[in-house]
């Protein structure tokens, strides 16, 4: 384990933390805004997360799942604000 | 002199990592302090900007000069370099949209309030 992987390992378990705080928060969310906002933040984290694994483990195809992640989001984030804003989805 | 570069990149990508990590865990405990649904986005864009893009670019930098990657080590490093920019353009688009949808719909009320001239019922208690 060169210096590379054991840093990364020490940083590692703030990114979990960071992601079931998240997760608590987009579970028990008052508002749908804060749902969205909580899956929001919790997704590209994990994007960032999936990145710094594929350094972990020398995987390099890990970075293929980092984009569509990162896409999805911003498309869940127009459908809600247009649900919201206009109560129809689509178009 | 190779070396050295290659030093100097691998310490200051781990470093981005780390602060990405940090931003990450304040940006999820600000997600509970926080009161309300237009404070909590503060958090949000703490929590996409500074634990997501830097760690992102930390690690494709990193990805350019590490050998044990193999050859599509260049791979990862661009394609990151793309996922951040992506990251960048996207997250505060997002977050900008969901607030003015969540505004006219009128379901969290602004509650530090001192005047709101967009729908003044809204306006919640000041504190």
């Amino acid at each position: 384990m060169d210096l590379v992987q054991s840093v990364i390992l020490v940083f590692l378990p703030l990114y979990l933390v960071a992601i079931i705080l998240y997760l608590i928060r987009a579970i028990k969310g008052p508002t749908i805004g804060d749902q969205v906002l909580a899956i929001d933040s919790m997704t590209y984290d994990l994007a960032a997360l999936l990145i710094v694994l594929g350094l972990f483990f020398k995987e390099p195809i890990l970075i293929v799942t980092a984009i569509p992640l990162a896409l999805w989001i911003y498309s869940l984030d127009i459908y809600i604000a247009k649900y919201l804003d206009r109560g129809e989805m689509g178009g | 002199m190779v070396s050295i570069i290659t030093e100097i990149i691998i310490y200051l990508g781990l470093a981005l990592i780390g602060l990405g990590a940090l931003a990450d865990l304040i940006a999820s405990i600000g997600m509970h302090r926080f009161k309300n649904f237009y404070l909590r986005l503060h958090a949000t864009t703490v929590g996409t900007i500074w634990g997501a893009v830097f760690p992102i670019i930390g690690a494709s930098i990193i990805a350019f000069v590490y050998e044990p990657l193999g050859q599509y080590r260049f791979l990862m490093g661009g394609a990151g370099l793309v996922t951040a920019l992506i990251i960048m353009l996207l997250a505060p688009a997002g977050s900008h949209a969901i607030a003015r949808a969540v505004h006219r719909a009128g379901i969290a009320k602004v509650v530090p309030c001192v005047h709101d001239e967009l729908n003044p019922e809204m306006c919640g208690e000041k504190q």
